[in-house]
């Protein structure tokens, strides 16, 4: 990958001094791709997981997309998230191009910009509950205080009260699920990526999830992009995307727009 | 920043480590054993060398010797300490025992003859000695297996000269010597006691006579004497010793030459020079096995939790911190084996090192450079043995983790979070 290729996303005057990754975020959409692209090598013939996406995000979005199986939800996040590279065309994040940063930069962005809910949840499984939650802050040096403090704060609100010492293998699956949520809401990063949030939840627990969700973004302006096949989640959406075979097929608004 | 985070990594590792407790237990087993045989294998090398150097100085030479500067290499019975009138022996002794580190020293005189008992005759070297002072400084008043150290009149042999002459405690032998004024001084003497040091040339050659004795037989003044053989209290010091030593003998009579075994026995201190670098050597040796087995369990280990690697750098984690993660693992994997090495070794050390192993039964003493070595598998206290061995199995320990941490650092974010 070529080195500072993002330079060009900001005129350098305007930040001297700031490292750009840091300075970008109010200019442009929350989410920008252009032609994407992920072709997958696979015997006997590639897959061709995402054929051509131009998706826009705007800041304090809260879009949902919905699809079949195996329609490219998925490797759509992961293709905003910088976890995996596009086969062709580029994602912008807060206007910053992530195709051409480095895996150094790139970590540094998703720990700064991004929260993750993994589809598979995927908690550390030698960390606590706590440890899992709070994962992010501790790689940005928020203190311990503070830290338990905002877990706890948070597990209180989305019934996980008591679990912070608990491991994720003594957790039951919509617990881990929602340690999942914790983590990535946490850092309140500016953009959260979730794979089926909601998947595994009770509907009770599903609302109070979604609700610290809405109200994130209600009050911080976060933006959310879900891929779900939960239509609590749908209704919630500002904006619906469906996914075929790797394309856009439609979007529409719950309005009706 | 980095410190408030710093500490998660070393827990990661101690909870990766009490993850699979089997593993983890066989692993650090693997260096556990390592430390074992690296401090006992020290261990039995140091009590070796230690012995060898014992042997090699305490039985005859002593650590420091003194000599007319003449006298090496050809040891001819003219070059007496002092030149042919000889010096004031008693103000030398007093003035190299004066010295810090001087355990005794002891005057000789040196002769080539024959000692013969009529029947049997051979040739041996005669030593003229003062049977006292040599009780601090050689060991053949202690390894006599028959009667004593001999007095004015009487001689003393090894026992297997006492064999080849066919003489006891009590027989009398003719002994017959070249003498300082060209003449052959021969006389008879009574066999007061039989040594046996356990090195052959001094048992097989070595005849031991009264200071005064022999050199009224060599023709020689009491002022005459070839050598002052000294003992120091610690043989590993027996150079600073060697050097007060020449100071104070030059102080009372010039043309000596003072030398410590290192240089009048260049084989004995080069064997042992050597034997003290080959302790890395062997813990190179022990750990470099290890090592494989170690670095490949936490490959195994490693390869295991790439997805969680993943998971870590999705969030965020760089690579270097999850790299560090397994470098951590090695190093409190170390100090793991190390606690339980230690455990392990030094009961085990303190064992063998009052029950020493006899092997004489199958193996035959070792000489080695005008010393031996008894065949026996014991092992020497020593600071260096475990300290050597804790450096190699920590270093073992963190070597084993760099290729899987290189493995760790470069999972990609990505690739282990499809769920399948
Ligand atoms: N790492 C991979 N290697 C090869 N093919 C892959 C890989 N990841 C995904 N695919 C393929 O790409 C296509 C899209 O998969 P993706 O996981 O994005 O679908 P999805 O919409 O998330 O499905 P689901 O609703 O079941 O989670 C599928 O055909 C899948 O088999
Ligand atoms: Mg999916």
């Amino acid at each position: 990958m070529g080195e500072n290729s993002n330079s060009g996303t900001v005129p350098d005057a305007v930040h001297a001094g700031r490292s750009t990754e840091d300075a970008v975020q109010p200019q442009g959409h929350a989410v920008r791709t252009a032609n994407l692209w992920k072709i997958y090598p696979q015997e006997p013939r590639p897959v061709e997981a995402v054929r051509g996406v131009d998706l826009v995000v705007e800041n304090g979005e809260f879009v949902a997309m919905a699809g079949p199986s195996g329609s490219g939800k998925t490797t759509v996040l992961n293709l905003l998230g910088g976890l995996t590279g596009p086969t062709e065309g580029t994602v912008r994040i807060g206007g910053q191009e992530i195709t051409a940063l480095s895996d150094r930069e790139l970590a540094r962005v998703r720990l700064k910009r991004i929260g993750f809910v993994f589809q598979s949840y995927n908690l550390l499984p030698m960390l606590t509950a706590q440890e899992n939650a709070e994962f992010t802050l501790l790689l940005r040096g928020v203190p311990a205080r503070e830290r338990r403090e905002r877990v706890r704060n948070l597990f209180d609100e989305i019934g996980l009260e008591g679990m912070e010492d608990r491991f994720p293998l003594k957790l039951s699956g919509g617990q881990q699920q929602r340690v999942a949520v914790a983590r990535a809401v946490l850092g309140e990063p500016d953009l959260v990526l979730a794979d089926e949030p909601t998947a595994n939840l009770d509907s009770a627990t599903a609302e109070a999830l979604l609700d610290v969700m809405e109200q994130l973004n209600r009050t911080r302006g976060t933006t959310f992009v879900f891929s779900t096949h939960d239509p609590r989640v749908m209704e919630r959406a500002g904006r619906l995307i469906r996914l075929v075979d790797g394309r856009i097929a439609d979007e529409s608004t719950p309005d009706g727009a | 920043m980095r410190r408030a985070s710093g500490r998660i990594w070393w827990r990661i590792a101690w909870r990766n480590l009490g993850r699979n407790r089997r593993r983890t237990a066989l692993t650090a087993s693997a260096l556990s054993f390592g430390f074992v045989a690296s401090v006992l294998m020290i261990g039995y090398m140091h009590g070796m060398m230690e012995e060898l150097v014992s042997n090699g100085t305490r039985v005859a030479t002593g650590q420091v010797q003194i000599h007319a500067e003449e006298y090496e290499p050809e040891r001819s019975i003219h070059e007496t300490l002092g030149g042919r009138e000889g010096l004031d022996v008693g103000a030398l002794l007093d003035a190299v025992e004066a010295q810090d580190g001087v355990a005794g020293a002891a005057p000789r005189l040196y002769g080539g003859g024959l000692v013969s008992t009529g029947d049997e005759t051979v040739g041996g070297i005669l030593m003229g000695v003062d049977p006292v002072r040599e009780e601090v400084v050689s060991r053949f008043g202690s390894s006599l297996v028959a009667g004593r150290m001999p007095g004015p009149g009487e001689i003393a042999l090894g026992d297997e000269m006492a064999e080849s002459v066919a003489a006891g405690v009590g027989d009398e032998v003719v002994l017959v010597a070249p003498a300082a004024d060209g003449s052959t001084g021969n006389d008879l003497f009574t066999v007061s006691g039989i040594f046996s040091v356990g090195v052959g040339a001094f048992d097989d050659s070595y005849a031991l006579v009264e200071l005064g004795t022999l050199g009224e037989l060599m023709a020689m003044d009491p002022g005459r004497i070839h050598e002052v053989a000294v003992s120091v209290d610690r043989v590993r010091e027996a150079e600073p010793a060697a050097d007060l030593i020449r100071e104070a003998a030059a102080a009372v009579a010039p043309g000596l030459r003072t030398e410590p075994w290192s240089v009048l026995q260049p084989q004995l201190f080069f064997i042992v020079t050597y034997a003290n670098s080959m302790n890395w050597v062997v813990a190179a040796f022990i750990f470099g096995m290890a090592a494989f087995g170690v670095a490949n369990a936490m490959l195994l280990a490693t390869f295991e939790r790439r997805r969680e690697f993943g998971v870590a750098r999705a969030l965020g984690t760089s690579g270097l911190a999850i790299g560090r993660i397994v470098v951590y693992e090695g190093i409190l994997l170390g100090l793991l084996s190390l606690a339980a090495g230690l455990v392990l070794a030094v009961p085990l050390m303190v064992f063998i090192h009052e029950n020493p192993i006899d092997l004489s039964r199958f193996v035959d003493t070792w000489s080695f450079g005008g010393s031996a070595v008894r065949p026996l598998l014991t092992v020497e206290y020593s600071v260096v043995g475990p300290l050597v061995s804790a450096i190699a199995l920590v270093i073992t320990g963190i070597a084993a983790a760099l290729l899987p941490a290189w493995r760790a650092v470069r999972v990609p974010p990505a690739d282990s979070l499809a769920n399948r």
